[in-house]
């Protein structure tokens, strides 16, 4: 499903990622942990297209998506969280999800005015089983910006699936829950890997990542350390000691 | 008494017209965050661009002059944008605003050219008309002036509030890289935006010269600064803003001028901005979150 080859991205003289090779098969869920700072929102900023690789590559269901715009990345069946939450704070909870939906529906569409002048008439059905899945149905005239923490991060799980994507980028979606929360979304991710959903997701939270993945990689400075089954990673030195530091 | 409120409503009704500039500067602000100076210069250059059809049709009506000036405010706002934001590089603050100063002095020495410094006529509609009520009257073309600046302001608002194009403009406005992320085009949406407060700029400019009579390359300056001053009173970013700011300007500065005259009118507009800034610093509507 995605390949990274000799990924890196360079912040003037930092290596925020440098040299990565990654692999994330179908309907796989692959954790990417490490330290604060050892490079994992900037590889998602990589996939989805908001920063230009300084070299490498990544396919994407064998295709070289490393030059594309974020849009035709989104189109491509990619689709991402943030880790600080990026909602459309002043449209409602209904328009947060219609506005992914849409922009994707609007490249089939060729005349100006059913592009752009449809009103929401054309509202769909997706839209209340994306409400639903996400347990938000009671609060789709809500404007997202008055939501409550848990329920603005279960709108932008929503959102990004509203544009029906193959992989899911997650961008600590846990932080900042409760484990009771955890346990939710865990219940989450499982049944959208069962509709046949990859996910990589980034996380500092291990109860999370242990009860979900099929694969933990481990970054370090930029560079992976291990990698492997979930059990693997928690008996593995080098992890302990990029966690734990020293040569503990 | 009767004098002050005559002065009121005839400096409302033409105040639209500051409304809709201050519109055009609102929106591009609220959507790319950054300032368009050439707007209202484009706006004048628009009114004239609609005197050419009477250069190709001598006599012809005023709406066809009308239309024209509001088409040829589009294709000037699509070209604003083309130069002054499509091109340049975003994320340097300075970049497009010295690019859009470029733009206000090129289309002022355009129209100086085009026109020998001298100033153009403007056909008016509904000018011959008076609303009288025993002292007190209203000016037709005014009312016209008014009238087409609410349709503009309603079909704005439709747009933004009722369509996929408003609903995407709105989603940028407020999370840009996510809108982004969400596939939409952020380029086509601020392409968009220019061309839309470009059409609002034509119609207001046009509503000028008809109002005024005639159109002078020595408007463009002043209308920079009073679309600013409605944007900054109203509230930089909010709609609602530019137009209460709008009437409001132009309420005051006709009640000055009443009282004053032309010369020191601006003066007192300039005053107020500064206890605007002073007491007021967000405007009458100051926008609510939603930026990064």
């Amino acid at each position: 499903m995605l390949d990274l080859k000799g990924v890196a991205r360079y912040f003037g003289g930092v290596r925020a990622v440098d040299g990565l090779e990654l692999t994330v098969g179908d309907g796989e869920i692959v954790a990417l942990i490490g330290p604060n700072g050892s490079g994992k929102s900037t590889t998602v900023n990589l996939i989805a297209g908001v920063f230009p690789l300084s070299a490498g590559a990544i396919y994407f269901r064998g295709e070289d998506i490393g030059g594309l715009p974020t849009h035709r990345r989104l189109q491509a069946g990619i689709a991402r969280t943030f880790q600080n939450i990026r909602l459309f704070g002043q449209l409602t909870v209904w328009q947060n999800l219609w506005v992914a939906q849409n922009a994707l529906e609007d490249r089939a569409r060729r005349g100006f005015f059913a592009r752009w002048l449809g009103g929401r008439a054309r509202a769909r059905e997706e839209i209340f089983q994306l409400l639903e899945f996400s347990a938000l149905a009671h609060k789709q005239d809500e404007l997202a910006a008055n939501l409550a923490f848990g329920e603005q991060r279960r709108l932008e799980l929503a959102r990004a699936l509203a544009s029906k994507p193959k992989l899911l980028l997650l961008d600590e979606p846990a932080a900042g829950m409760n484990s009771e929360e955890i346990g939710q979304l865990r219940e989450r991710i499982l049944s959208l890997r069962q509709r046949g959903v990859t996910i990589l997701l980034i996380e500092h939270v291990m109860e999370l990542v242990m009860g979900v993945a099929d694969r933990i990689a481990v970054l370090n400075f930029g560079q992976k350390i291990a990698e492997g089954a979930p059990a693997e990673i928690q008996a593995d030195a080098a992890v302990r000691r990029a966690y734990l530091g020293g040569e503990a | 008494m009767l004098d002050i409120l005559q002065a009121v409503s005839d400096g409302v009704l033409f105040g639209a017209t500051y409304a809709l500039i201050g519109i055009g500067f609102t929106l591009v602000f609220g959507v790319m965050h950054k300032l368009n100076l050439s707007y209202a210069a484009a706006s004048v250059g628009s009114a004239y661009a609609g005197l050419l059809v009477l250069e190709v049709m001598a006599g012809a009506p005023a709406w066809l002059v009308f239309l024209c000036a509001f088409a040829a405010g589009g294709a000037l706002g699509y070209a604003v944008y083309l130069t002054c934001f499509h091109f340049i590089p975003l994320r340097s603050p300075l970049a497009t605003l010295m690019a859009t100063v470029g733009m206000l002095l090129l289309i002022d020495e355009v129209i100086v050219h085009a026109t020998n410094g001298m100033p153009q006529a403007y056909p008016a509609i509904f000018d011959d008309v008076m609303l009288r009520a025993g002292a007190f009257t209203l000016r037709g073309d005014l009312l016209l002036v008014f009238g087409v600046a609410v349709l503009c302001m309603i079909a704005l608002m439709v747009l933004l509030y009722r369509t996929r194009l408003g609903l995407a403009t709105r989603a940028v406005s407020q999370q840009s890289v996510a809108a982004q992320l969400c596939g939409i085009r952020v380029g086509q949406v601020n392409a968009m935006t220019f061309v839309i407060t470009g059409l609002l700029g034509g119609i207001a400019g046009a509503l000028i010269g008809a109002s005024v009579g005639a159109l002078s390359p020595l408007l463009t300056t002043p209308l920079t600064v009073k679309g600013l001053i409605v944007t900054v009173i109203g509230g930089l970013g909010s709609i609602p803003g530019a137009i209460v700011a709008g009437l409001l300007v132009g309420g005051f500065e006709n009640v000055l001028q009443h009282f004053r005259g032309v010369t020191e009118r601006d003066l007192y507009v300039m005053l107020l901005l500064f206890a605007f800034l002073v007491f007021r610093p967000d405007g009458l509507f100051a926008t609510k979150g939603g930026r990064d």
